[in-house]
């Protein structure tokens, strides 16, 4: 390990880090100077215990070294009682804190693993959803494009014909640079949507979050025929979160409800999106007026591989809540009146960006 | 050609079916600046609306709107006996949609974005195609006029006549003398305006009088 990558180690958590330290000199004391003939050094257990809270393997064997080292140095130094049960209490601190190590970094290995795999599906219901979103976006560029061609075609028509007609060529160029301009929205939107940064813990207003994602989701639910409302309050306070995870989350709830309400006649097909804060926490819902959950839907939702949709594949919105849950937030669903189901996150607000901590 | 274009766009009209305004407005400009009359609409309900169309016209549609998959709205055309020749832009051009706009009759499917060259050859098209249409449906509607001067006698001599049979025939299958079925015969070529028996039995099969009469 180098010397800045310990000292960020140290910096990240130096509450943890000041308890594992104090804890292993309290026992080393405590262990070479008392007089009870007790293996003391088996709290060293303790101290590696506080060590998995780390996450770091690297870090929980440097700990468990240094309480090893620390336990040999204490039977070393100790002048007190009989040499032989000094032994074994020794002995059997060693084993304990040997056997203590080994759980801790299986733990930890496999804490790892699971983050990754959680990871991996949340990549891989983004690939899923930007397939079913690919036809919109091409829907939404080609839309601008087809009509800088036919207007660009027309300035020059307009301006070749004999007189030429200026003005004819004026608005169809003024058209050309409003379609451009559209054009050009629509790629920094798929852009922000597909870069595949990690997770980014950023101040984010989910006001501007939201009415992204819903740009867009513009193609799909016109093709739908859903009427979209939206509420955002535009004097949201921020929330600390990665843009894309959260757009995710939003575009999950949408896909949802267009499903849900494909069954209703188009003129009941109400979608409401609101984003709404109190000063401490910013929530923001889904409201649509489809079919409703079950009572048994409505308590498994959220559980991996449950759907009730014959082609779902029962993973969105386990991966919306662990999306929601990584920011500190809570999700949650219920019956919408008269008809149709609310899905929605709350997030904790950011007061002033230093106190934004790591969720 | 040059001369051609020049001299014919003022009358022919292109309907445009997009929900697009964008789209809308950039065809419309394009068109007119071809020398077309434009008329464009937000809908297949708007256009439907605005029927009957002018002649010669064609209609370019949308695939993708909102109010009506194009495809059903072409079905809709079909029943209304509506013959304006549909070239279909679409957004995504997937094979099976491709291939029933074709079968039920699409003069063209272009996707989107397209070639503005290849939309100026298929509306070209589609209008040379309007124009023989009108000018058969024109002389048809005249012959059917004509033919409904005739007497039902003449009617019969004529549809007796197209089918081969001499006077000497016709005269006894209708119990008439040679002599009145040769007037009759006259008289149906006068008022067909047949320049010849070979005419007339054009015409007759035009009508759709060559089934042999029960």
């Amino acid at each position: 390990m180098t010397r800045p990558a310990l000292l960020r180690y140290l910096s990240e958590s130096p509450l943890l880090w000041l308890a594992i330290t104090l804890m292993a000199g309290l026992i080393f004391v405590a262990d070479t100077l008392t007089k009870l003939e007790i293996a003391f050094a088996v709290l060293h257990v303790v101290v590696i215990l506080l060590a998995v809270r780390s996450g770091r393997v690297g870090a929980i064997l440097t700990v468990a070294g240094i309480c090893i080292v620390l336990t040999l140095t204490s039977y070393g130094l100790t002048r007190h009682g009989n040499r032989d049960s000094g032994l074994a209490n020794a002995a059997l601190s060693l084993l304990a804190i040997g056997a203590s190590t080994w759980l801790a970094v299986r733990l930890e290995r496999l804490q790892a693993r699971a983050r990754h795999a959680q990871s991996d599906l949340a990549r891989m219901s983004r690939i899923m959803l930007m397939g079913e979103l690919s036809a919109s976006i091409a829907h939404e560029v080609s839309q601008p494009v087809t009509a800088i061609a036919a207007n660009g075609n027309a300035a020059l028509r307009w301006l070749s014909a004999d007189p030429p007609n200026e003005e004819e060529a004026r608005r169809a160029l003024t058209r050309i640079v409003a379609d451009a301009g559209r054009a050009g929205d629509v790629v920094a939107r798929v852009r922000r949507l597909v870069a595949r940064a990690g997770p980014q813990a950023e101040p984010l207003d989910l006001t501007e979050t939201v009415a992204e994602a819903l740009a867009v989701m513009r193609g799909e639910l016109r093709r739908n025929e859903i009427h979209l409302r939206t509420e955002l309050d535009d004097a949201l306070p921020q929330v600390m979160g990665d843009r894309v995870q959260l757009q995710q989350v939003v575009l999950n709830f949408v896909l949802n409800a267009i499903e849900a309400m494909a069954e209703r006649p188009a003129e009941e097909r109400d979608l409401l999106v609101s984003a709404a804060g109190d000063g401490k926490s910013v929530t923001v819902s889904v409201r649509d007026s489809g079919t409703g959950l079950g009572g048994e839907a409505q308590q498994r939702l959220f559980e991996a591989f449950f759907s009730t949709k014959p082609t779902g594949m029962g993973m969105g919105l386990a991966i919306s809540r662990s999306i929601v849950e990584a920011h500190g937030g809570t999700i949650y669903a219920a019956p919408n009146y008269p008809t149709g189901a609310v899905f929605g996150f709350t997030l904790p607000a950011v007061r002033t960006q230093g106190e934004a901590g790591t969720a | 050609m040059n001369q051609e274009q020049s001299a014919r766009p003022a009358a022919q009209t292109v309907y445009v079916v997009d929900d697009d305004p964008s789209v809308r407005d950039g065809l419309d400009s394009l068109l007119r600046s071809v020398g077309y009359r434009a008329a464009c609409f937000a809908s297949t309900a708007e256009f439907l609306a605005a029927l009957p169309r002018a002649r010669p016209s064609c209609l370019v549609l949308d695939i993708r709107m909102p109010d009506a998959n194009g495809l059903d709205f072409q079905d809709e055309l079909v029943r209304r006996a509506e013959t304006v020749p549909v070239i279909f832009l679409s957004g995504h051009g997937d094979v099976p949609m491709s291939v029933r706009a074709m079968k039920a009759g699409a003069s063209e499917f272009l996707l989107k974005p397209f070639r503005e060259q290849d939309l100026l050859d298929a509306i070209r098209q589609a209008l040379a195609g309007d124009r023989t249409r009108q000018a058969q449906d024109e002389a048809l509607s005249s012959l059917r006029e004509r033919y409904q001067t005739l007497t039902s006698r003449e009617r019969e001599v004529m549809a007796l006549v197209a089918l081969g049979r001499l006077n000497k025939q016709i005269a006894g299958e209708l119990g008439l003398s040679e002599i009145t079925v040769k007037v009759h015969r006259g008289h149906a070529m006068r008022k067909m305006q047949a320049d010849s028996v070979a005419d007339l039995i054009r015409m007759a099969e035009s009508l759709g009088l060559l089934r042999p009469m029960g």
